[in-house]
């Protein structure tokens, strides 16, 4: 694979095959983001879309200071996530079964709808910001450092969210478990 | 370092090997044996989170946002293209193409990748495809390979019948089988084939820690490759079927026969796990 900043460059310029190879890169993780952050699926397949055509309009502003591209894709979806929740009381749709992964057993299937759907419930009681790092590390599957940039934040910062976070959803995850 | 600093530190290196290196949470424990208490009910909760990657988007929807946002990059570099070189004589044109070309030759055959079949480059895409089955010794490693590549077809076949050529979607069937009836080879073979541990192993002597880290990542890629499979399984004929609603009349016959082939391509390839 080539490395992201000529991919970046080459699709500043335009180069269409670059550009559809950072969409193929980085499409399945903006849409998990999105639909973990809103827990609407619906909702998700529309921002996802628009964010590949608003990074598309805006490419040439990107500057290359040590701000992964990624980071800066994150950072678009982030905004229209906040958009969205700021126009709509966010309301969580049950997932379709055929948007989970599954290994074709119904009953496992079934398991994990339910699991990704506790999940989705637990991350509201988090702050904003807990959630954005869970969001960003286990749905976009970013690394720290990642995270960091499309948050604004220090690395350390980050890592402290991530825990607080990790704890605050086991407690809930727990009381769920428990109901 | 803050106690609290160094315990948010080991945790993120904890995280790391559990959801990146695919090591296991007893792993992680033996290395950090005074902090295990704390640590190991985080780390739990950290793969409950980690099923949040289990969330994929719908083969049709995935076909359809690809072809839009192709579409809105021709227009965008349309809109580029013609008054950039319009100044230039025609032989200069032609000159700074054939430069231009010759410049990116290095990303040809990653940028072929992405190509549809309607593109020049797409020959180039068939014949890298070979190559790296080719050059790719284990049978676990062409298995990825193979359900790569059947994903790459499906998604083609859309793109294709949008278009209203039968003829193309009949000849990329035709290469989705070939790799169909390949995958289903590999997956009976005893390499892919051997089932995936469903407990995690017992702590090891040190010596063979080693051994044990890599038969733990082959276990990984197994079980990864298996939800793949299944996932396709379900999400490709679901696409292709979805595909046949709004298709043109004369593509529907060959849209039916990719369908036929794909279900009964991933009944095959799972039959090897069975």
């Amino acid at each position: 694979m080539q490395d992201e900043e000529s991919l970046v460059r080459r699709a500043q310029h335009r180069d269409q095959e670059a550009f559809a190879q950072l969409y193929e890169e980085h499409f399945d993780k903006i849409y998990r983001y999105v639909t973990f952050k809103i827990g609407n699926e619906t909702e998700a397949e529309d921002m996802t879309q628009q964010v590949f055509l608003n990074a598309l309009k805006s490419i040439s502003s990107f500057k290359w200071k040590g701000i992964p591209f990624s980071a800066w894709l994150f950072r678009i979806a982030h905004n229209q996530v906040v958009d969205y929740l700021r126009s709509k009381k966010r309301t969580t749709v049950p997932l379709d079964e055929s948007l989970v992964s599954n290994d074709n057993n119904p009953q496992l299937l079934t398991e994990q709808k339910l699991d990704i759907e506790q999940l989705i419930l637990a991350t509201e009681k988090l702050t904003e910001a807990q959630r954005d790092v869970i969001s960003l590390r286990f749905a976009g599957e970013l690394s720290i450092a990642q995270v960091a940039k499309a948050m604004g934040k220090s690395q350390g910062a980050v890592k402290a969210l991530q825990h607080s976070a990790i704890v605050a959803l086991r407690k809930t995850l727990r009381v769920t478990e428990n109901e | 370092m803050s106690k609290e600093k160094e315990f948010d530190n080991i945790l993120d290196e904890c995280l790391e090997r559990l959801l990146v290196k695919g090591e296991t949470i007893e792993q992680c424990l033996q290395s950090y044996p005074e902090q295990a208490a704390n640590l190991k009910p985080l780390l739990q909760t950290a793969l409950a989170a980690r099923q949040a990657v289990a969330i994929q988007p719908r083969a049709e929807f995935k076909a359809k946002a690809r072809y839009q946002f192709r579409s809105a990059l021709q227009e965008a570099a349309s809109r580029r293209r013609r008054p950039s070189l319009g100044w230039l004589p025609r032989w200069a044109t032609v000159v700074t193409i054939v430069l231009g070309l010759l410049l990116v030759s290095g990303g040809t055959i990653a940028a072929a990748s992405y190509s549809m079949p309607d593109s020049l480059l797409y020959p180039v895409k068939l014949a890298t495809e070979q190559v790296q089955l080719a050059l790719t010794p284990s049978d676990i490693g062409k298995a990825e390979l193979c359900a790569k590549f059947a994903d790459r077809r499906v998604a083609e076949i859309i793109y294709i019948a949008n278009k209203g050529d039968a003829q193309q979607v009949e000849a990329i069937t035709q290469r989705l089988d070939e790799r169909l009836v390949m995958l289903a080879r590999l997956t009976s073979a005893p390499e892919v084939a051997e089932a995936p541990r469903m407990l995690e192993s017992p702590p090891v002597p040190s010596e063979e820690a080693g051994d044990d880290k890599d038969v733990q990542v082959r276990e990984n890629n197994r079980a990864k490759l298996r939800t793949t499979v299944a996932n396709y399984a379900t999400n490709h004929p679901a696409g292709l079927r979805a595909a046949l609603e709004k298709a043109p009349e004369s593509t529907k016959p060959a849209l039916r026969r990719a369908i036929a082939v794909s279900e009964a391509g991933y009944e095959r390839a799972l039959r090897g796990w069975d």
